[in-house]
């Protein structure tokens, strides 16, 4: 890809002496907005992984004297526990809902005070295909108050933000792969106005289109290649930095910023696609321009 | 043949080289000569007639052609052209280098014929620091050194002294002899005389040749 002997002096005019720095700064946006897709990504798998083969029984607090909060529990864990598919059903304990709450409500016996409601955890068998909406309809009938939440709210909602910050983070590298082609192609411009001479003397003796482009294509990659390692190495060391920050918040649905070898590799891979951008407008800028000479 | 529809500059111009022939083509200044010649190192298509260089009616001919068409003529500009940014050696070697020439015969080559043009102590020399007849032999040098078919110079021994000037005639009769076809733009008359070649004479809207054709 790259010559040994530059015809023409590419390097020695200031035509293409901002390009590493602006793909400096969209490779850094990229390497952001990557990680940031593959972030949530993970997190979002992994809050989907977390939720698959559970469902959660709650029943509501009653005022009904009649009622009696453990008869009711009882009745639930009965049903479950005898239904085919059911793994477990466990009751989630006072302090375990205190502590679930602890961040609105603040610390105390606040199910003592408070009308919250009974939560039962329940495990279904892998692969099972028992059918939630009769189980909740029977539950419902047997336990006044009893309610099943198979999560499907949140997963289905954790799933369309996904992939809107997916789709939002493909958007983002679409557009700074744009702006990084229309650097290129202002850059190639001005280097074919520039040289318009030597390119001209070069087509005299003889040179074919892509002999000419090729020098043109071999700058404007290594301009781009060393500028897009800046823009990576930037970017890895905000990342490092927000890693450092978001460790201490544990237990939170933040997003984990930890970057797998495969997260790696596709960050890596930025500086390279920019190189490629960057060699193809180089190509296709030049090919064009030569064209209008005989 | 002309730059545009109302703007002609050659006309009624019928004439065949011989492979192998020697000419010079001379005529005053403005009589048509440069577009002449660039016609014949195709740096121009025709608006009208035919040119056929090599067997090939350049007009009809497709684009992706004309740089192999180009390789096979060597041009001396009146005005060098030379590369500012490349050395002697390097300029010489361009059209070597995109003929993809293997390096190290490029190197033995550039180096032979700079040093036969008198230019051996030069070779790492920028144009801007060669005397006019030193940046003429490098763009001699670089017009010859793939041995075209077809040698095309304008005033290639304006800039030089006499006796360089006979050795770069010398030069193009080697080539010539080895089969060449020569042109050489010229003004100078006593040049001419020296040599017992056929003489393209243009004059705004004459065309003529003397000699043996």
């Amino acid at each position: 890809m790259f010559r040994q002997h530059f015809d023409l002096p590419l390097g020695e005019d200031g035509s293409g002496r901002f390009v590493p720095w602006i793909v400096a700064v969209m490779v850094y946006l990229a390497t952001l907005s990557v990680a940031a897709g593959m972030a949530v990504n993970r997190s979002v798998d992994k809050w989907d992984i977390g939720l698959e083969g559970t469902v959660t029984v709650e029943i509501a607090a009653s005022n009904a004297a009649a009622e009696n909060a453990g008869e009711r529990m009882a009745r639930a864990l009965s049903l479950l526990r005898e239904t085919a598919g059911v793994r477990s059903a466990i009751p989630i304990p006072d302090d375990e809902i205190s502590r679930l709450l602890e961040p609105w409500l603040g610390q105390g016996d606040v199910p003592l005070t408070l009308p919250i409601p009974q939560l039962i955890d329940v495990r279904l068998e892998a692969g099972t295909k028992l059918d939630l909406d009769a189980l909740g309809t029977l539950l419902a009938n047997a336990v006044p108050g009893a309610r099943l939440d198979d999560h499907q709210y949140w997963t289905e909602r954790l799933s369309d933000f996904g992939r809107s910050v997916q789709i939002t983070s493909a958007f983002i590298v679409a557009l700074v792969a744009l702006a990084g082609a229309g650097t290129v192609v202002f850059a190639t411009r001005a280097g074919l106005a520039i040289h318009r001479e030597v390119i001209e003397l070069m087509h005299l003796v003889g040179s074919r289109d892509s002999y000419i482009a090729g020098q043109f294509q071999a700058h404007a990659m290594s301009l781009s290649l060393r500028g897009g390692v800046v823009g990576l190495a930037l970017g890895a060391a905000t990342l490092g930095v927000l890693r450092g920050i978001a460790a201490p918040i544990e237990g939170s649905l933040l997003p984990t910023v930890n970057i797998t070898a495969v997260a790696w590799a596709v960050l890596a891979a930025l500086p390279l696609l920019a190189g490629l951008i960057a060699t193809i407008t180089a190509r296709v800028t030049v090919v064009r321009a030569l064209r209008e000479m005989p | 043949m002309g730059y545009s529809a109302d703007d002609e500059v050659l006309r009624g111009i019928n004439f065949h080289l011989r492979t192998g022939s020697f000419h010079f083509l001379t005529g005053p200044s403005g009589a048509g000569k440069t577009s002449l010649l660039r016609l014949m190192y195709l740096a121009h298509r025709a608006s009208g007639g035919v040119v056929r260089i090599f067997n090939r009616d350049i007009a009809k001919t497709r684009r992706s052609v004309l740089p192999g068409l180009r390789r096979r003529i060597g041009v001396v500009f009146q005005d060098f052209r030379l590369l500012d940014h490349l050395s002697a050696r390097d300029n010489v070697a361009l059209t070597l280098r995109i003929g993809r020439v293997r390096e190290d015969t490029i190197r033995d080559h550039v180096t032979e014929l700079l040093d036969w043009v008198g230019l051996g102590d030069h070779l790492d020399a920028k144009p801007p620091t060669l005397s006019d007849g030193e940046k003429q032999r490098v763009a001699i040098a670089r017009a010859v050194i793939g041995r075209p078919n077809l040698l095309v110079a304008d005033e290639p021994t304006g800039s030089v002294d006499e006796y360089q000037g006979v050795r770069i005639m010398r030069l193009f009769e080697e080539l010539n002899r080895i089969g060449t076809t020569v042109v050489i733009a010229t003004h100078d008359r006593r040049l001419i005389s020296q040599f017992n070649y056929p003489v393209m004479e243009l004059d705004h809207g004459t065309f003529g040749i003397t000699g043996n054709n």
